[in-house]
């Protein structure tokens, strides 16, 4: 029964925009169909994610580019070729991944 | 013959008094208030009498409608969504009047955050009185849920300003709000409440003819609530559903076309059950 709760909050987790459960961080991405990716993020309370590091990585986890959201808590960065993923660096029981396949325009 | 039109006028206004009496309120609408993503809004804004399914009027066109958008505390985004806007036909019953729908699309709203509609509509004559009415209407949706400007005011010339999230309410929780009449907080405003208690039914341009609502009397159909001295109103809410507000000639505008001009501030709200 326990593991049927952490699969479906995994499950909540993956599905986008992802939510941190116990510390409420959010963060979505967009495909901008120019060979670029738009990403944001902040918090349930509305503080804001400025400086939190975004990693893309590819799917074997090597990084393949990184940036850092702005003062408007958001960051443009390159969209890998093949399968991807995007991480919100924000820290433990802040780290959020975004799998590239829902990423769309 | 005195005493007959004495006993006229008084029964006529016993008559009137007994007439359910629902308050007009410019409806502005989409499904959801909240979404987890960005979804296609299908929006309507009606002006008619949304307890009770009652009379459509003619809102007299729109002005202005857009949003407000922020995400934390991110620079504000004016988004200007009038040329959305179409006209329709919307009717309840054998009442029908010229009314809005805007669709926009997902993309449009895709950033997380809160999206703050205004809706500004023209001037609807009300014949039997002699008086025109504007109602500045707003509603509040939030994408992704982080929250943005819900409580920071719109700078309109008339608006209630949310002081609980608008789009988090669960039945049960009060509503508050500050009624500001170009940005001053407006003491001992007349605030009516009144609940959508007849579907919005949007493939056909109607609201249901059932009321889920059983009034046990007129006196319930609409709630009135009058501001403390900081223009400040509390509402416990005690249903899930649409709760309307408005907060009547609260606005600078005082007359329009030589004729008395009630500016109202009116604001919709989404609770829901906690299960």
């Amino acid at each position: 029964m326990k593991l049927k709760f952490v699969a479906f909050s995994l499950g909540l987790m993956l599905a986008s925009p992802v939510m941190a459960q116990a510390h409420s961080a959010l963060f979505d991405c967009f495909d901008n169909g120019d060979g670029t990716i738009y990403c944001q993020g902040g918090y349930s309370d509305g503080s804001s994610a400025k400086g939190v590091k975004i990693t893309v990585s590819d799917a074997g986890g090597k990084v393949l580019e990184q940036g850092q959201l702005d003062a408007n808590s958001e960051v443009t960065l390159k969209k890998p070729a093949g399968d991807y993923f995007v991480t919100f660096e924000g820290g433990e029981g802040h780290s959020l991944k975004l799998d590239g396949k829902n990423i769309v325009e | 013959m005195k005493k007959l039109l004495a006993a006229s006028l008084g029964l006529l206004g016993l008559l009137a008094a007994v007439q359910p009496a629902d308050a007009h309120f410019m409806v502005a609408y989409n499904k959801d208030t909240y979404m987890e993503k960005a979804k296609d809004l299908d929006m309507r804004m009606v002006f008619t009498h949304p307890s009770e399914a009652g009379t459509v009027m003619n809102m007299g066109g729109v002005k202005e409608f857009y949003a407000l958008h922020q995400r934390g505390d991110s620079d504000v985004k004016k988004i200007d969504f009038l040329k959305n806007v179409k006209e329709i036909t919307w009717k309840n019953g054998d009442s029908k009047a010229p009314a809005y729908e805007a669709q926009i699309k997902a993309k449009d709203i895709r950033s997380l955050g809160d999206y703050v509609f205004v809706f500004t509509p023209g001037y609807y004559h009300e014949e039997e009185e002699g008086v025109y009415m504007q109602q500045i209407t707003k509603l509040i949706l939030n994408v992704g849920g982080i929250p943005g400007n819900w409580n920071q005011p719109a700078g309109l010339p008339a608006e209630i300003v949310p002081m609980i999230k608008p789009y988090g309410l669960w039945t049960g929780n009060v509503f508050q709000g500050q009624v500001l009449s170009n940005g001053k907080p407006v003491a001992n405003a007349e605030v009516e409440v009144e609940f959508m208690s007849n579907e919005m039914q949007l493939d056909s341009n109607t609201m249901s003819s059932k009321c889920e609502v059983k009034y046990p009397a007129p006196q319930f159909v609409t709630q009135t609530i009058f501001t403390d001295e900081n223009g400040v109103f509390t509402f416990g809410i005690p249903r899930a559903g649409w709760w309307g507000f408005a907060a009547l000639g609260v606005g600078p505008d005082k007359e329009y076309k030589g004729k008395e001009l009630s500016q109202d501030a009116v604001i919709w709200v989404q609770a829901v059950d906690m299960k």
